[in-house]
Order: structure tokens, then C-alpha cells, then sequence
């Protein structure tokens, strides 16, 4: 019966993700510069016995790290999809709104401000801008969003947005007392560093509500899969729901641009992989499945990322893209050879 | 709309709010005083505003920075004194394990034989125009810890790291100075850029020499720059003007502001650095941006050209320089030949900048054409 | 005055606030197919848009079982109104089975996941459209015609009082065709389902319809039921037919005849001599047709097809004047075709035409 195999499939997809995902996290907590033995670690985490210097390594830079990347990644790739599905576009990503640029600038405003008072910034508050920035581009986005008919404007609303904001960082920082200042363009590129105990309850608390907002949501995206007309007229508030998407969605990606900047191509391979494993676009399945094939895929670029020429770390985007997005090419062939 | 609005002073209040160590620009004490400690003198400073220190009975020394905290020295063998004020950090001598961030620091510490105590550097090795700094690292006795915004924080805790040394561009990433500051690293942002008279970076190894234990040897080498400076101080001014820039690849020209260290060196050179009246002077690191038209009219007829060659990379020759743009050929300088292009070594060289001053000089008052090498700057063929 | 089970009062619709058809009045009862007629772009399909809340209405209001529509959350409309439209859509790896199953959700619980009853319904559905068998297969990946009863069945599992179906036959070939109205038409009458659609098909229209609207310029031009609606005068006006006649008893539609004077003459009759016509005015050859009883089938075509019929009286023997006149016409024209094989009483002159052609050597 076709009906078991699918189920079979299904459960033989998150087996994997989850096996996967077990994987990486015990190689991730056993790699670094500093070489710490299989034994050690478990000392340390079970037991915590050790060294203070060793303690500190794995508790304090490796196990934040590890589970921002976790939780992140899955916010990335859960809000392309979104963002995919609304817009049904395959290479939506959650930056296509113009979100990261908005952070960037009121980043930027603030630093500059605060710097010309002699003030100096605390990390709190570059997270709190950065979120708020990408709050504001949302805002602009939802207000185009209630006067417009067609959902592709939206996407043009939000590349312009981004260049606007873009510009205007641009010009703020051309007269900025600190000439330092432009190397805020570090900020575009993302990465997973320094990451807190602090910051890890935070995101975990606004992607974990979030995640959840957005699985009870299923039942309407899957009801847009079949378009606007036909969830209308069963039942789904168009309006609502579009808010409700774009806010989610939006919520997401500035929680990831707050704590690691932007970091490209997660949201757009990663909701692919995941369609194409299991077969199926049904959000109550894709959902849970997205979010574990990103932090699957960034714990594993992560990996790459901090590893492969410690201590200097390859900036966290450029190895996304480099497994991104060939597996991009590839699928966008194949679902062309079928049709 | 208004919930907008409401929503955005919401965030703008909160971010008001989170904003954690506010330092204001305070008014200096006299000297400070701790409980449990004497006051005993303070270091003599003859061109240094960003630091101070006050001395206490014991050993104890007190390094005040300007907007970046104080700092306790405490001799090996002794203690903090009880019911220390939480804002002043502790640095336990021996100071070990350095990790430097702020390259101009590196030459500082050379000239007081300090590079042994640092072990982990911001910079790779190919980085390094100090030679002894590039023999560290090669021999293994320094090692690379990654960049200022994305440090190895393993790598920095596993060697024990004692004390890190930043250049402001860390508060573009305070989360790492809080990191490093949360593993119990003290993290030491030096402000030397922003002191407006040259010799008041060099002054800054006797900061360092205090970190160290070694004033003696900060004072002798300090002294010999600044008797290079008063001879060159006690010519006469030869009114020449020097213009000293770079061109970046968007074309525009990169000129110093008015009242930066550069062209206080041309200044106290016995030179006049051109062009004039750019830029505001409340922040005297920086540089600024200028359009190739603007820079013509002013520097047009510039006596001097000194050539920033320390981000684009040396120039030999004078068409080397015209490839940049054509219309310094029209320039004064360089129709009689007189443009001179700095070494890439000349910011990382903190301690020569007496010589740097000695060599402008040099450039001002010698009217010999065949001289082309100078410590810091060649003439361009 | 029964009250209706379906009524706009003074409906008017458009796009942009600009009313495209005015003060529209129906009136339908349960178990009821009304449809909608008229040229392309006169509006059709904004009127249904405006009844589904695709569209806002300008003004005017419609019922539904005494409810405002207008009132109704959507929820409500959804279990109460369902929709067939020529939107195309393109889900991406979605079952038949998937697509059907998501007419559930009126009745499914937060997470749309359906239960036994569920997917019994949606069975039931399917089977009725003769689709089950395709429930597996990837929904872009089956023909025009099986999508439309896919989605069919997807109107037909949302258990609505009321389809509303925007051209559904338009890509369907005659055997889809005649099956999805089939379809309709026993739901309507055996649950009850009343239906609004729009066709283009005027045959189809005519023959499974209970009411018909004609859509023509800013008011309704007609309302009323097949019978009032579909005389060929009228379609010709409605549709500006200028080439070609339609013939409202069957409901079909001919081409024009060959113009000029008839050069064959065929003697046809008990529909022998429908090809024959059909073939000529293919060939562009004007012919004419003799002697035909007015109830005889031939007859229907010869009168649209043929430069000159001669007719008789029902039931009643060929006349010596009618045979006269035949014989007339057959003597002008070149060629005499004889298709006619059944001579009895009623049509004995035509035998003695065949005879005469037989003797003009025009056979």
C-alpha cells in the first residue's frame, strides 16, 4: 500500500535527521583547537570533573556554541520555508524582506551615536538593535503588504527596503567620527562566535515559541499550498494569515540576525532537502523536519567553519554556500527534468 | 501607523535601558585614592593625555585610561587590598600570556624587551613588519589566535591567557571583550591613536613598562626618542608644506584631519602639513575621504609629497604614483621631484616615531637629491 | 411567496469600484443548477467571484438560507459554499488523495489532521468522480481533464450546500464532459446540492440547467428557465452569432450554409440524408433538400444547411404541389443524390423523384 511506504518514509526521514543531528553535535563537542579526549569531555559534562581551563572550553565556548548553531540553523531554514511556501518562489529566503538590512542600519545608528557620547555599547544592547532594526523593516513590509494585491510585490518591497536602509547606513557611517566604524560590514557576514549561556536561553525561548506558533499554523499552509483563492474559501483569513506568516517568519530571521548576523543560504537549501527526502510539502511534517535539517546542516558548516583552518575562522556563509548551493542546482534539475 | 511609533519608542526605550557600561567622559582625579593603599607619586608624562599612573607604597601601581578603566598592578607575591572598588581591574604581576590585539602596541613592547610575555597574537605572522614579532611567530613562541572579532577563545584559555590588549575597534564587538572578561581575562582597551601629539603614543611603552616591572628600560628608550624630537624641535621652521595621503580604489583621496599625529609630525618636522582646516578635531585618530578636485586645489602646490603607502602596498617609482591619478603630475612636488612614500612598517613602528619626525626633517631641511633612503621613507624614482 | 433558498438582492459587481453588472436579482431553490451564459469577458466570472468573497460586491446583497452571506464568519462559509475555479494552481508534491483531503478542513481540528470519518468522506468523494484510482499520484502530474474531477471531488468532500463552478468543463473532452456534469447532476438530485456555475458549452447549459442567466451588458438581460431562455433568435442576439446558426431544440450549433444556387439536389429523409448535407456544405457545394416531413429528422439540419428546402406537413402524405416543386428544383440542378432507402406510404412521391432523377440521368 502506497499509503505504508509514505509512513515508512516519513519516520525513516526524522530517524535519520535525528541520528545525524546526534552525530554532529557529539563531533562538534569534541572538536576545537585545543584537543580534549573522548573521556575527558564526558567527564566534564556528566560529571563535572576536570580541569578548570578544559571545564571552561566545553562549557563555556563549545556547548553554547553548539546549541545556538542548532537552534538557529533551524530557525533559518524554517522561516525559508515559510517564506517559500507564501510566496511560492523556491528561492525565497528569510533575508528577502529586506530584514538583515534594517538590523544592520539601526546597528550601525545606534553604535555611532553612542560612540560620539562616549558610551560604550554592551552586547545586550547590539542584540536589542539589531532585533529592532529588523523589526522596523518588518513593519515596513507588513504596511505594503495591506495595500497590495499581489504577494510578489512583497518581495520587491523588501529588496528595496534593503537598499534603502543600505544607503542610508552607508551614509551615516561616511560621517561617522569613528573611521573604524566601517568595518561594520563585518556584520554583514555572519558568524556563530562568542556565543553566552545568556544568549542561548534568550534564543531558545523566541525561536521555541515561534517554532511552535508556526506548527499549529500547518493547517492554513497547507491550505495555501493549493493558493489564495481556494484557502479562502476554506476558511482560512487571508489577511491574518499573511501577517501572521510574515511576522513569524520575520521573528525568526531577526533572532538569527540579532545573535550571528546574516548568514545566506540556510533558509534556501535547506527547506529543498528537506521537500525532497521526504517527499512531500505538508507543513506539519516539512516543519519539524526543516528545523532539524538546519541545525543538522549548520552544525555541520559550523564544524567546517571553526575547524578546518583554526584559529583563523572561515566566515560561516561562504561555507553554507559552498554546500548550499550546489544542492540548490541539483534539485532545481531534477524538478525540471520531471515537469 | 501609531502603533508603529509606539512600538519603536518601546525598543528605544529599552535599549536606552540595556545599555550596559556606560563610561562617561569623567573629569580626572588628582590621583586616586584606594583604600588600603598610600599614595605615593605619580608618573611624569611629558606628551601622554589618555593614561595615567599613580604610584602606592608596596609596589602597587594604579593605570587609569581615559573612557577605559582602571587597572590595579599588583607586584608578584602580594595581594589586592581588601574591599578593592569593583570597577578597577586587578592585574597580578607577572603579566603573562599576552594576548595582543592593538598591533601599534607590538613595536612598544619590543623596545622594552616585553615580546616574550606575549603569547598569542591578533595578527598573522605575515602580518608583522617588526622583525622580532615575525621571529616569535615563526619559532612557535607566539601563536595566532584569530582575529579581534572572532578570537579562538580555546586556544586563548588553554594558554592561560593573563591579560588582552585591545584596540577600540573591540566595542564594535562587545560580545568578545564580555567573553574574554567572563573566562576571567582582563581585557585593556589602549587608546594610543587618539593621543594628538606623536610622542604621546611612544609615551605609552611606559605603560607597558609598568605591566612588565620594566620603567627603567620604557624611560631610557623614551628618552632617546624625545631628545631626537627636541633637536628637531629646536630648528628653525622652514614654512615648507607637506601633503601626506593616499588614494583609495574608489579614487578618492584619503588626507589626514587637522590635528592627527601625522600632521603633528609634519608640524613639530618643522614642516606645515597640507591640506589645511579638514575635519573636526574631537577625534584626532582619524582620517577622511576627499575628492580627487578638492585635494588638487589644495595640495596643488604642496613643496613635499609623502605617500601613505601602508594600506595599498610601496611604491617605487613616480609613474607608480601618476597610475593612481593623472593629475598629480601636475603637482608642484612632483614636477621637482620631491615625493617621498612611507615604508609599510611606519604605524606598526610606535617607538621610531621620533625618527619618523627626525626623518621628515630630514626631507625638509636636505636639499640633496641623491639622498633617497631614509629609516622610514624612500624618495620615489 | 416561498422564500428561496439562494437570493441576491440588487447585486451589483465589478473591479475597482467600477460596476460591471448591475442590481442582479436570483433567485434559486435547494437542489437547483443555475447557470450562467454569456459572451466572453461580459462578466461571468466576476459575478461568481463577487458571491465566493473572492471579490468585494459594490453593493447589493446576497442570502443564503435568510443568512447574509456578508455576516457569515469564514468557517461558516466554508462548510456551507465550495468552489471549482479555473485558477490554475500548481502544489507542490501533493497527492491527488492530498489535494482532495484538504476540503476536509472545515470540519478537521487545529492541526488539519483528518480523522477516519475523514478520510472515509473523502473516499466516498473521490469514487464519485471516478478518481480514486489516481489517489496516489502526484497531482501536477495528471491530465486537464482528471484535475478538474480531482477538484471536484475536493468541492464535493467539503459537504457544502452549494457548489460554485467557474467553466468546469472548459478543458475537458465530450466524455469528461458529459461525466462531470453527470456528476453534478446526481448530487443535486440526490442530496440535495444546489449548484451555480458558468459554461460555455450552450448545449450543456440548456440540457442539465434549471435556471439560466444570461450575462450581457451592464444588467441581467434574461432570467428564467432553459425553455424561456434557449430560442434561436435569442442565442443569435446574445452571442451576436453572425455566421452560423444554433438550433435550440438540440440544443447544437451549424455552420453556415454554401451560399448561391443549388447544384445537387439530395432526396433525404429518416436521417439518411444528414451526412450527405454535412459533406456537401463541407465542400462548400449549395444543395437543396426534398421532399422532408417537418417532423423528420433531416429536416432540423437541411433547414440550416441547405440553399432551398422543400417541407410537408407532418403525418401527412408528399403532395402533388410539394412534389411539383421539388421536381422544379431537381431539374435545375446538376447532380441528384439519393441516400434515402426506407420508401413507405407517407413518402411514396420521393420514390417517383428518384425515378424522374433516375430518367434525367442526373444520378
Amino acid at each position: 500500500m502506497e499509503k505504508r511506504k509514505r509512513a515508512v518514509r516519513y519516520g525513516c526521514s526524522f530517524v535519520i535527521l535525528g541520528v545525524l543531528l546526534f552525530i554532529l553535535f557529539i563531533w562538534n563537542v569534541n572538536a576545537g583547537s585545543v584537543p580534549l579526549s573522548v573521556g575527558e569531555i564526558l567527564n566534564i559534562i556528566f560529571r563535572h570533573q576536570g580541569e578548570d581551563v578544559a571545564i571552561n572550553i566545553v562549557w563555556e565556548i563549545r556547548l553554547p556554541r553548539i546549541l545556538a548553531v542548532v537552534i538557529l540553523g533551524g530557525a533559518l531554514s524554517v522561516s525559508g520555508f515559510l517564506l517559500q511556501t507564501f510566496f511560492n518562489n523556491p528561492i525565497a529566503g528569510p533575508f528577502v524582506l529586506g530584514i538583515s538590512s534594517g538590523a544592520k542600519l539601526v546597528v550601525a545608528l545606534l553604535m555611532i551615536y553612542f560612540l560620539s557620547m562616549s558610551v560604550t555599547m554592551g552586547s545586550g544592547a547590539m542584540i536589542l538593535a539589531a532585533f529592532t532594526g529588523s523589526m522596523i523593516s518588518m513593519g515596513f513590509v507588513l504596511a505594503v503588504s495591506k495595500k497590495v494585491q499581489n504577494m510578489s510585490m512583497l518581495v520587491i518591497s523588501g529588496v528595496m527596503i534593503g537598499y534603502i536602509c543600505s544607503a542610508i547606513t552607508d551614509f551615516v557611517v561616511t560621517f561617522a567620527d569613528d573611521s573604524n566604524i566601517v568595518n561594520l560590514h563585518n556584520w554583514s557576514l555572519g558568524s556563530f562566535s562568542g556565543m553566552s549561556w545568556s544568549n542561548v536561553q534568550v534564543m531558545a525561548m523566541v525561536v521555541g515559541i515561534s517554532m511552535i506558533a508556526a506548527f499549529l499554523m500547518s493547517k492554513p499552509i497547507s491550505a495555501y499550498q493549493l493558493g489564495e483563492v481556494y484557502a479562502q474559501n476554506m476558511g482560512v483569513n487571508i489577511r491574518l494569515f499573511r501577517v501572521g506568516l510574515i511576522l513569524l517568519s520575520s521573528i525568526l530571521s531577526a533572532c538569527v540576525t540579532a545573535f550571528a548576523g546574516p548568514i545566506s543560504f540556510v533558509g534556501i537549501a535547506v527547506p529543498h532537502i528537506t521537500k525532497s527526502l521526504l517527499k512531500t510539502a505538508k507543513p506539519i511534517l516539512v516543519i519539524p523536519a526543516c528545523f532539524l535539517g538546519g541545525a543538522v546542516f549548520c552544525l555541520f558548516c559550523d564544524l567546517i567553519a571553526r575547524t578546518v583552518f583554526a584559529p583563523t575562522e572561515l566566515s560561516i556563509s561562504s561555507v553554507t554556500a559552498v554546500f548550499g548551493a550546489p544542492v540548490v542546482i541539483y534539485i532545481m534539475i531534477k524538478r525540471q527534468k520531471r515537469i | 501607523m501609531n502603533k508603529y511609533i509606539k512600538w519603536l519608542l518601546l525598543m528605544a526605550v529599552l535599549i536606552m535601558g540595556l545599555s550596559t557600561g556606560v563610561y562617561g567622559a569623567e573629569k580626572e582625579d588628582s590621583h586616586r585614592e584606594i583604600k588600603g593603599l598610600t599614595y605615593d607619586h605619580s608618573m611624569e608624562l611629558s606628551y601622554a593625555e589618555e593614561f595615567s599612573v599613580d604610584y602606592y607604597e608596596g609596589g602597587y601601581a594604579l593605570i587609569t585610561i581615559d573612557q577605559s578603566g582602571e587597572f590595579l598592578v599588583v607586584p608578584e607575591g602580594r595581594k589586592a587590598p581588601e574591599g578593592l572598588d569593583g570597577d578597577i581591574t586587578v592585574l597580578q604581576q607577572p603579566v603573562s600570556n599576552i594576548y595582543l590585539v592593538a598591533t601599534s602596541a607590538m613595536d612598544l613592547f619590543r623596545a622594552i624587551d616585553g615580546i616574550d610575555s606575549i603569547r598569542l597574537s591578533g595578527t598573522k605572522e605575515n602580518g608583522w613588519y617588526i622583525q622580532e614579532a615575525k621571529d616569535a611567530m615563526e619559532s612557535g613562541k607566539m601563536i595566532y589566535a584569530g582575529k579581534y572579532n572572532a578570537p579562538d577563545y580555546e586556544l586563548i584559555l588553554n594558554e592561560g591567557c593573563g591579560l588582552a590588549i585591545e584596540s577600540t575597534m573591540i566595542y564594535h564587538n562587545p560580545e568578545v571583550k564580555e567573553k574574554l572578561e567572563q573566562f576571567g581575562i582582563p581585557v585593556l582597551v589602549e587608546r594610543s591613536s587618539y593621543e594628538s601629539h606623536p610622542l604621546g603614543r611612544t609615551e605609552w611603552m611606559k605603560l607597558y613598562g609598568v605591566l612588565l616591572g620594566r620603567e627603567d628600560q620604557a624611560e631610557k628608550v623614551f628618552e632617546e626618542q624625545s631628545s631626537k624630537l627636541e633637536k628637531v624641535l629646536s630648528a628653525e621652521n622652514t614654512g615648507k608644506t607637506v601633503a601626506f595621503f593616499y588614494i583609495n580604489s574608489t579614487g578618492a583621496v584619503n588626507v589626514r584631519k587637522s590635528g592627527d599625529y601625522v600632521s603633528e609630525m609634519i608640524r613639530l618636522a618643522g614642516g606645515k602639513y597640507v591640506p589645511e582646516d579638514t575635519g573636526s578635531n574631537d577625534n584626532a585618530l582619524s582620517t577622511m575621504n576627499m575628492q580627487m578636485e578638492e585635494f588638487y586645489a589644495k595640495a596643488k602646490d604642496a613643496d613635499y609629497i609623502i605617500y601613505n603607502s601602508t594600506i595599498d602596498g610601496e611604491l617605487t617609482t613616480i609613474d607608480e604614483l601618476l597610475s593612481k591619478s593623472e593629475l598629480l603630475a601636475d603637482f608642484k612636488a612632483v614636477k621637482n621631484g620631491n615625493v617621498w612614500c612611507t615604508g609599510k612598517n611606519l604605524f606598526q613602528e610606535t617607538t621610531g616615531l621620533g625618527t619618523m619626525i627626525e626623518d621628515i626633517h630630514t626631507i625638509l631641511t636636505e636639499d640633496d637629491a641623491s639622498l633617497e633612503e631614509l629609516t622610514y621613507m624612500h624618495r620615489l624614482k | 411567496m416561498k422564500p428561496y433558498f439562494f437570493y441576491t438582492d440588487q447585486l451589483t459587481v465589478g473591479y475597482d469600484g467600477k460596476p460591471l453588472i448591475r442590481e442582479i436579482n436570483i433567485e434559486l431553490n435547494r437542489g437547483e443548477i443555475l447557470t450562467l451564459i454569456g459572451p466572453n469577458g461580459a462578466g461571468k466570472s466576476t459575478i461568481l467571484k463577487s458571491i465566493t468573497h473572492q471579490l468585494k460586491a459594490i453593493s447589493g446583497t446576497v442570502y443564503l438560507e435568510k443568512e447574509l452571506m456578508d455576516k457569515m464568519s469564514s468557517k461558516e462559509m466554508a462548510k456551507k459554499v465550495s468552489v471549482v475555479l479555473t485558477e490554475r494552481m500548481h502544489p507542490e508534491l501533493m497527492t491527488c488523495e492530498d489535494v482532495v483531503s484538504t476540503g476536509r478542513y472545515p470540519y478537521t481540528g487545529t492541526l488539519g489532521i483528518l480523522s477516519e470519518e475523514d478520510r472515509e468522506k473523502v473516499k466516498k468523494a473521490m469514487e464519485t468522480v471516478h478518481a480514486w484510482e489516481l489517489r496516489e499520484r502526484d497531482f501536477s502530474a495528471i491530465s486537464d481533464g482528471q484535475r478538474q474531477r480531482i477538484l471536484l471531488a475536493r468541492a464535493i468532500c467539503q459537504e457544502p450546500e452549494i457548489i460554485i463552478l467557474d467553466e468546469p468543463t472548459s478543458f475537458l473532452d465530450i466524455r469528461h464532459k458529459l461525466e462531470l456534469l453527470t456528476i453534478l447532476k446526481s448530487m443535486v438530485l440526490q442530496q440535495g446540492l444546489t449548484v451555480i456555475m458558468s459554461l460555455h458549452e450552450l448545449d450543456l447549459a440548456q440540457k442539465i440547467s434549471d435556471r439560466v442567466i444570461c450575462v450581457h451588458g451592464e444588467y441581467i438581460e434574461k432570467y428564467g428557465t432553459p425553455e424561456e431562455i434557449f430560442t434561436p433568435d435569442y442565442i443569435r442576439e446574445l452571442y451576436g452569432i453572425t455566421r452560423g446558426s444554433y438550433n435550440a431544440d438540440f440544443g447544437c450549433v451549424e455552420m453556415e450554409p454554401a451560399k448561391g444556387a443549388p447544384q445537387v439536389f439530395v432526396i433525404g429523409g429518416n436521417g439518411s440524408g444528414i451526412p450527405v448535407y454535412r459533406s456537401l456544405q463541407r465542400q462548400g457545394i449549395p444543395f437543396a433538400a426534398g421532399v422532408l416531413h417537418r417532423n423528420d429528422v433531416d429536416y432540423q439540419v437541411a433547414d440550416a444547411l441547405a440553399a432551398e428546402v422543400i417541407g410537408e406537413k407532418p403525418f401527412s402524405c408528399i403532395s402533388e404541389e410539394n412534389y411539383q416543386k421539388a421536381l422544379l428544383v431537381m431539374s435545375k440542378c446538376d447532380r441528384v443524390i439519393c441516400p434515402l432507402k426506407d420508401f413507405g406510404p407517407m413518402n411514396e412521391r420521393n420514390r417517383t423523384l428518384y425515378e424522374m432523377a433516375e430518367k434525367m440521368g442526373k444520378l
